[in-house]
């Protein structure tokens, strides 16, 4: 059989190397650097990068804001999208209409869900207008305004955003599961919860691990919501670590501790991803 | 049997309550477009009677945002930079998964490599190397980089894909005949089309919703950038606000309402596949 050219690799090859793979070596070379982005030159400073960011308390919070979001938004989707998904599946006709609802939110642009949700938790907005005409007064306060207030309003958004992919994510893995093994169940009279319990949930924990794990990675790297709904204030209280890596670079020319930043994010990502890996061929061996 | 029909009518219930919920932000959006501002604060859930397109005339007609400029933009970056990301991509997917030896073994790894990647990393590079070389600021370069952002999703759907289908067809064409990029171009090519649609809309809506990577490589003004940057003096004028969202995510709902089932696969392919 004759061989197909090696010339078809050359253009991804090429396109691939210099716009992703130099440039990622090119953050590593920088991360060890004092580089501000102006001066014509700069020194190489060995760990001083990472060693400032044991002790850099604007970076913690940033990890602390990080993971507040993930845990709060992956547990939510993923339980919500669930159950939501075991509803879906048994109301047959009303399947497909209702999915492309949940699924709606997905599709529209981040920065632009930002803005229709910021025109509806602002201070002037329409969820302070509607406490005020039904006469709960008391309850009207500026959502975002705060430290609290403003994480709990992104989560929220963030929650609604991806509610409607990881729910079809689960309807696709529970119709995985084999219809019999439900019969025989309810034949032995098994309640609603133990089939759940002792049925679904086993057959679709390659779904769960999927579903969690994109749910991790995609707020792990949150950037635009926190950009357009609170600029990372009040203060720093907002910073996620993707919003810090960008403005340390782009906002106080610190060059090279962002990257050093961006390559510790790499790395945790690639631990998760290497923990994907490895649950998934474990369940595909079984 | 009257017990499955009460529990059949509670699921419904719950479930158009939870739809209604998620529905409630996209219908206050729609109404309020065709409202004064002033109406939206008294009236935010009311319908818009009588309707005023005073808000979308007034984002059409600025003079300080060119909304046609910002949506030929998105259109070049989106249509140029997914076909040509698929047609590198399937390409060299086309080589690595039909030659099997160790440069497609080590390829396969290298090209996957990026999927790990928090893309955020490339950003000071990528700038720098463009300020040095006088290429920021310019559709092309953006173009380019959105493709090395694709590479690595695509080549592993089509990589997948071509793994799945026979040889027959191929084997057939060569005693035919037929030229390499004949076979790639004329055999594979058209049994691919299903993965190819799940492409376009992963990567095509990927790049038309991107933010941080317009804003940052040479600050082009796409629609998604556009919109964030025209918004800044109006951010409490509600009306005007609603009228930009809607600017940005009318082609996207469209298309959307138009295809959902290839939307949603097309979405959930890359979770579902990894």
């Amino acid at each position: 059989m004759r061989k197909r050219s090696k010339l078809f690799l050359v253009p991804a090859f090429a396109v691939y190397t210099f716009l992703l793979i130099i440039p990622i070596i090119g953050a590593f070379y920088l991360s060890f650097t004092n580089w501000n982005g102006i001066a014509p030159t700069y020194k190489l400073i060995g760990l001083d990068n990472y060693l400032y960011m044991i002790k850099d308390a604007r970076f913690h919070n940033a990890i602390g804001v990080t993971a507040k979001l993930t845990i709060t938004i992956c547990l939510t989707v993923n339980i919500l999208g669930l159950f939501i998904a075991c509803l879906l599946n048994k109301a047959r006709k009303m399947t497909n209409a209702l999915r492309s609802i949940f699924f709606m939110p997905y599709v529209i642009s981040t920065v632009a869900i930002s803005f229709i949700w910021l025109s509806i938790l602002s201070y002037t907005g329409v969820l302070n207008s509607i406490l005020n005409s039904l006469g709960l007064g008391s309850l009207v306060r500026n959502y975002i305004g705060n430290t609290a207030g403003s994480i709990r309003s992104i989560a929220i958004i963030e929650i609604w955003r991806t509610l409607g992919f990881h729910m079809v994510l689960y309807l696709a893995s529970l119709q995985t599961v084999p219809e019999e093994l439900y019969e025989a169940a309810i034949v032995d009279g098994a309640t609603r919860f133990q089939k759940f319990r002792y049925i679904t949930l086993p057959m679709i924990v390659p779904g769960i691990t999927i579903s969690v794990i994109m749910s991790v990675m995609t707020e792990m790297k949150q950037y635009d919501m926190v950009k357009v709904i609170t600029n990372g204030g009040p203060g720093y209280s907002t910073e996620t670590i993707t919003y810090n890596i960008v403005t340390q670079a782009f906002g106080n020319n610190m060059l090279g501790y962002s990257s050093a930043i961006a390559v510790f994010l790499f790395a945790v990502i690639a631990v998760i991803t290497v923990i994907q890996l490895k649950l998934l061929s474990g369940k595909g061996a079984q | 049997m009257k017990k499955v029909k009460a529990d059949d009518i509670i699921l419904k219930v719950i479930l158009l309550l939870l739809a209604a919920v998620v529905a409630l932000p996209l219908y206050i959006t729609v109404v309020n477009i065709f409202k004064p501002t002033a109406q939206i604060s008294a009236y935010p859930m009311a319908l818009p009677i009588p309707p005023t397109l005073d808000n979308i005339v007034k984002v059409l007609t600025d003079p300080n945002v060119n909304v046609w400029k910002m949506y030929l933009n998105s259109i070049l970056i989106t249509v140029f930079g997914s076909a040509i990301c698929m047609f590198i991509s399937s390409l060299a997917a086309y080589y690595i998964a039909r030659e099997e030896n160790r440069l497609s073994g080590f390829l396969y790894i290298y090209f996957l490599f990026g999927l790990m990647v928090p893309y955020v990393i490339v950003y000071v590079p990528l700038v720098t190397m463009f300020n040095k070389l006088g290429l920021t600021g310019n559709l092309p370069t953006l173009i380019m980089v959105f493709v090395s952002g694709s590479i690595s999703f695509s080549v592993f759907m089509y990589h997948g894909f071509i793994k799945g289908i026979s040889r027959e067809l191929e084997e057939a064409a060569i005693i035919d005949g037929a030229g390499a990029f004949a076979i790639y171009y004329k055999v594979v090519m058209p049994l691919v089309k299903p993965c190819t649609t799940t492409i376009a809309i992963f990567i095509g809506l990927s790049m038309w919703n991107d933010f941080l990577t317009p804003l940052l490589i040479g600050q082009v003004k796409t629609i998604t950038v556009g919109i964030y940057t025209a918004i800044g003096p109006f951010a409490s004028d509600w009306g005007t606000v609603f009228a930009y969202v809607m600017l940005a995510s009318f082609p996207i709902i469209v298309a959307y309402l138009l295809a959902q089932k290839q939307f949603i696969s097309g979405l959930t392919a890359g979770a579902l596949k990894g």
